[in-house]
């Protein structure tokens, strides 16, 4: 590991002016310290934002829940309120890497984590989302990739609890030197394109404050995740699914897919179905399942992962169902 | 659980759980420097390091060499520069740093740039074994290592013909890496004269002898201590680059030290299991009994071989079932990856996995129980050398013990789809646990009436400083707690083995039981002059010497009495019986569940009833059993190296995408104790175990997932991709 300097960002302000490629902000540390190490970024410096004033609180307002950015997953994991209000979170905060790692690791790292991609993280290999010509998953060993096309890049996003926050319809509130703006993850996080070889939209010298989620009306939500491990690994693939209902009709519902695309996916289809038929009977969660891989097109080695989605669906909604 | 008076708790349990036990990568000397490789990032190539005089001026760097610095340094059976011209894999070591710290020799190693010119190249086995396949040594005709080993006894052809149920398949089994806890390395100190190595190793002489002769060194100027290592699992019975580099910076900068591998260059570069394809033909008579065994074995190897590995794939075949017709193929091929190398039970892991699995299938075509299968082919001896074996009842007291512990007779638990239950058997033997020679052992009574063993042995992480100790407490009548076990250097003079094949008991066991009956009639002699009595009226009960009157002496007394001589005894284990064939046997029962939505193998149970003869200590048996059945596991269900062969790289050299099992992988492991001494093989009775709980675990799994969900899987692991794809494709998915 190349040396580097170490800054403490005195406020949000100071943090904003003071971070840039060369000077990465660092909070939990998870996931820089391991591109590090790869050589994957050889940074100049590095800006704690630890004392920078970044809030790691939990605040319930009754009709809304702010995660302040440097909340960690443990922390989430542990808090009652998100466990009976976004069970989703709590749960995906559960299942994700090692209670050491969870420890400390937060939810804004946790969202802007790079791809665990082996041919990104090997050092040895060029891609294209490196700076390279092309994909080499693509053709290659790609049973953990994705398996909705949306980019050159095929690596789908490593985290766990980004699908059940897009599921939840969370907002992220962003700061830079210019100013504030809201923006919801599910648009934080994009897609990777020829002129933004990166999975967020997040501009230079901007930073994640915090994280929001409005409550109002009861929410029954929840993550699965299947892994190659029983602990300590990323998920092959998750589904969050979050549903309202108004008495005992479905009245909304997002169905949210993790290790399918470059992103959190969105599964309008299934939605559509479940809203439109408005119950929860064993015919509609199958053909909710059934939906949430629709237009999938799988690579060489990653086929399983449409049953694996359509499984993992079915067994969210039944859980669902009893819940409610 | 009763109490049982062999299950010591291993001796060094507090200094480990508290930290003091100190390891290789822990001892840190005056004025130690710290080290780091430059490796290679092609996996064939001509290759030179430059800018070497740029990372010779950054701070704190003491030394940089290059190929050119150390070109009379050969290494590899191969032997080739230490420090690679060509490199052959990635991780291929080019130039190496010393410096005063990580940061200064990090800085040093990226300011070294590469001139290099790749070659073309082959990681994949099967397409290095294939004609006009890219030939990874330079001037050999192929990839072939030696030559194909062929095997014949009776007539193959023949007895495939008139076999009543054939069964053919071909099986393949995966790198796996062995990921010890700490990684390959040394802290090396030279003092102008002698060598010492602080190395983590399971064979300290095998280190010494090495290090000598690769460095031009006499023996006798090279010392090696292993105080405590942190696993080995076969990847470190000789020695290794890391320890010769730090040898090298050592003595041409005179400071002492210290070089381990990082965690990405341990999986590249120091060693992995080889892996295997097997295509298997089982034929059996009507009534079940084997009549034909073929078995055809390709195994892919690295670009060097290193020794410490001799990988018997087709032993199984040959030896476990009693078969007149046997034939196997072997061929072992280079490809442009880092050294294979021993990995616990090595050969036999493979092998039985694909033997066992052929097993199940031909009782599911017999149309009888896998168990019953199994008892109607015992070996009655050992086929291969035409010679009695030493424990003949062994397997099948294995079999028996496994069976009555899971419940097999119980027949197959009711599935409840999509959560079906299934269960599987696997039956092993194993070639080694009969010792390695030879092995030297010193007891001496100290002043205070404690006793002391000394030893030329490492523990490993085994236990063996205990089960030593247990030995000679048993064979003096002394009680354990006046017992020290003296290891861990090569200082003391006393040659043993390597630690591997599970040898370290019927080798050691019996030579420090012949050095402690030496010392015990030493000290009988001793009294009997001291109390004017004949020897064999003395009366010893481990603290006091008497007459058969009653009246008694402290064991000082006698001790005073003799100085200035000591009482002492030697012990040595030097040969091995030739009229027997030693070999050590096991039988594994699992049961799992496969949820066919999620592809999910959930293992509940694992029993395993190793024969391993006498045993010492049960509850160090039984780590030794927890250890293997989660490796075994491990091989079952997550284990692989993961190779791009389009681009001749690892993916997965880390331990986030090689997944090693954790805690929540495990399941319920259940060791069937077997405790059938063998005499015939030592005079204690005990064979080895380490290897043994591994063994048979896959070929189980894989025979449960079948019995669960009607799908072989003959690929090892079965990940969730390889049980959901066989599961859609047998749906016409």
């Amino acid at each position: 590991m190349r040396s580097f300097a170490y800054e403490r960002a005195a406020s949000v302000e100071d943090a904003c002016g003071r971070i840039s490629d060369a000077a990465p902000p660092y909070a939990g540390g998870t996931d820089l310290l391991t591109l590090i190490k790869a050589g994957l970024r050889t940074p100049e410096r590095v800006v704690d934002l630890k004392r920078s004033g970044l809030s790691r609180d939990i605040v319930d307002d009754g009709d809304r829940i702010t995660l302040g950015a440097l909340v960690t997953l443990g922390d989430i994991e542990r808090s009652a309120v998100v466990r009976s209000r976004l069970t989703a979170l709590s749960e995906a905060a559960g299942l994700a890497a090692t209670p050491q790692l969870r420890h400390r690791a937060t939810i804004a790292g946790n969202l802007l984590q790079r791809p665990r991609c082996w041919y990104f993280r090997t050092p040895e290999v060029g891609c294209w989302l490196k700076g390279g010509t092309d994909c080499p998953a693509r053709t290659g060993c790609n049973e953990h990739h994705a398996i909705f096309d949306e980019s050159p890049c095929v690596a789908v996003h490593p985290s766990d609890l980004a699908g059940p926050l897009v599921a939840l319809d969370a907002v992220a509130h962003l700061q830079r030197a210019t100013g504030t703006r809201t923006v919801p993850v599910a648009q934080l996080l994009a897609s990777p394109a020829e002129e933004r070889r990166s999975e967020t939209v997040l501009e230079p010298g901007e930073i994640v404050t915090t994280i929001e989620m409005e409550t109002s009306g009861p929410i029954v939500s929840t993550y699965r995740k299947a892994m190659d491990r029983a602990a300590w690994s990323f998920a092959l693939v998750g589904v969050a699914v979050a549903a309202r209902f108004d008495d005992r009709r479905l009245a909304g519902a997002r169905v949210v897919l993790s290790g399918v695309a470059n992103t959190p996916r969105q599964a309008t289809a299934a939605e559509e179905v479940l809203v439109r038929s408005g119950d929860l009977s064993a015919t509609t969660i199958e053909r909710a399942a059934m939906a949430a891989v629709d237009g999938a097109e799988p690579l060489s080695r990653n086929g399983y992962k449409r049953q694996l989605a359509i499984a993992l669906t079915a067994e969210a909604l039944t859980d669902i169902a009893t819940r409610r | 659980m009763t109490a049982d008076t062999r299950s010591r708790p291993r001796v060094e349990a507090i200094s480990k759980v508290t930290g003091r036990a100190r390891y290789g990568s822990d001892v840190h000397l005056a004025g130690q420097l710290e080290a780091g490789v430059l490796r290679s990032r092609w996996p064939h190539a001509r290759v030179r390091a430059t800018e070497v005089a740029r990372a010779r001026e950054v701070p704190g760097v003491h030394l940089v060499l290059t190929a050119d610095d150390v070109a009379d340094v050969r290494w590899y059976d191969e032997q080739v520069p230490i420090l690679a011209t060509v490199a052959r894999f990635i991780g291929d070591e080019l130039a190496v740093v010393a410096g005063d710290s990580r940061t200064a020799v990090d800085e040093a190693l990226a300011l070294l740039t590469l001139d290099d010119e790749p070659r073309p190249y082959v990681t994949d086995f099967p397409a290095a074994a294939a004609p006009g396949a890219v030939v990874v040594q330079d001037g050999d005709e192929s990839n072939v290592i030696g030559e194909t080993k062929r095997y014949d006894r009776g007539d193959i052809t023949a007895a495939l013909a008139r076999a009543a149920h054939v069964v053919e398949a071909t099986y393949t089994t995966p790198m796996q890496v062995h990921h010890a806890l700490e990684s390959h390395g040394a802290t090396a100190e030279w003092d102008g004269h002698t060598l010492t190595v602080h190395d983590s190793t399971q064979s300290m002489h095998d280190v010494r002898d090495g290090l000598a002769e690769a460095l031009g060194l006499p023996v006798s100027r090279v010392r090696v201590i292993t105080e405590h290592m942190g696993g080995g699992f076969g990847a470190k019975q000789v020695a290794w680059k890391p320890t010769a580099l730090a040898a090298l910076l050592a003595m041409r900068t005179g400071r002492p030290v210290r070089l381990f591998a990082d965690r990405h260059a341990e999986a590249l570069a120091h060693g992995r299991r080889n892996p295997t394809r097997q295509t298997v033909r089982l034929g059996a008579d009507a009534d079940g009994r084997l009549v034909a065994i073929d078995a055809e074995v390709l195994i892919g190897a690295g670009a060097y071989t290193i020794g410490g590995e001799d990988s018997v794939v087709e032993g199984p075949y040959q030896y476990l079932y009693r078969c007149r017709d046997v034939r196997t193929v072997k061929t072992t091929v280079r490809t442009n990856l880092g050294p294979t190398v021993a990995f616990r039970a090595p050969g036999y892991v493979e092998g039985v996995f694909a033997l066992e699995s052929a097993m199940d299938e031909l009782a599911r075509a017999i149309g009888i129980d896998p168990v019953e299968l199994r008892r109607r082919n015992l070996p009655d001896r050992d086929q291969v050398d035409d010679l009695p074996l030493s424990s003949p009842d062994a397997l099948v007291t294995c079999i028996s013990r496994a069976t009555e512990e899971f419940g097999w007779s119980g027949g197959p638990a009711p599935s409840d789809p999509p959560v079906c239950r299934g269960r599987g058997v696997a039956a092993h033997d194993w070639l080694a646990g009969k010792g390695i020679l030879p092995g030297y052992a010193h007891v001496a009574f100290t002043s205070d009436g404690s006793v002391q063993v000394v030893c030329g042995s490492q523990d490993i992480g085994t236990g063996t400083r205990t089960v030593l100790a247990q030995i000679a407490a048993d064979a003096l009548g002394v009680d354990i707690d006046r017992v020290t076990v003296v290891l861990g250097d090569t200082g003391h003079g006393l040659h043993a083995p390597v630690s591997a094949g599970s040898s370290t008991v019927p080798t050691m066991g019996p030579a420090v039981h012949d050095a402690a009956a030496d010392a015990r009639e030493a000290l009988l002699g001793a009294a009997a002059e001291h109390l004017g009595i004949p020897v064999e009226r003395v009366v010893w009960d481990g603290r006091r010497l008497g007459r058969p009157d009653g009246s008694t002496v402290e064991l000082t007394e006698i001790l005073d009495a003799v100085a200035p001589r000591k009482i002492t005894g030697d012990g040595a284990r030097e040969e091995l019986p030739d009229d027997v064939s030693i070999r050590t046997f096991g039988a594994v029962c699992a049961e799992i569940d496969v949820d066919v939505r999620l592809g999910a193998v959930i293992v509940r149970r694992v029993v395993v009833a190793p024969d391993c003869g006498r045993l010492v200590n049960p509850l160090l048996a039984r780590s030794q059993v927890i250890g293997g059945v989660t490796q075994g596991l491990g091989y079952a269900l997550t284990e692989h190296e993961v190779i791009d062969h389009e681009l001749g790289v690892v993916l997965n050299a880390n331990l986030e995408d090689y997944l090693v099992p954790t805690i929540a992988d495990s399941c319920e492991i259940v060791h069937a104790e077997v405790d059938v001494l063998d005499h015939a093989a030592n005079p204690i009775g005990s064979k080895g175990l380490g290897e043994l709980p591994m063994i048979a675990v896959a070929p189980a799994i894989a025979n449960a997932v079948y019995d669960a969900v009607g799908v072989r899987v003959r690929d090892l692991p079965i990940t969730r991709q390889r049980l959901l794809d066989a599961l859609a494709e047998r749906e016409g998915r």
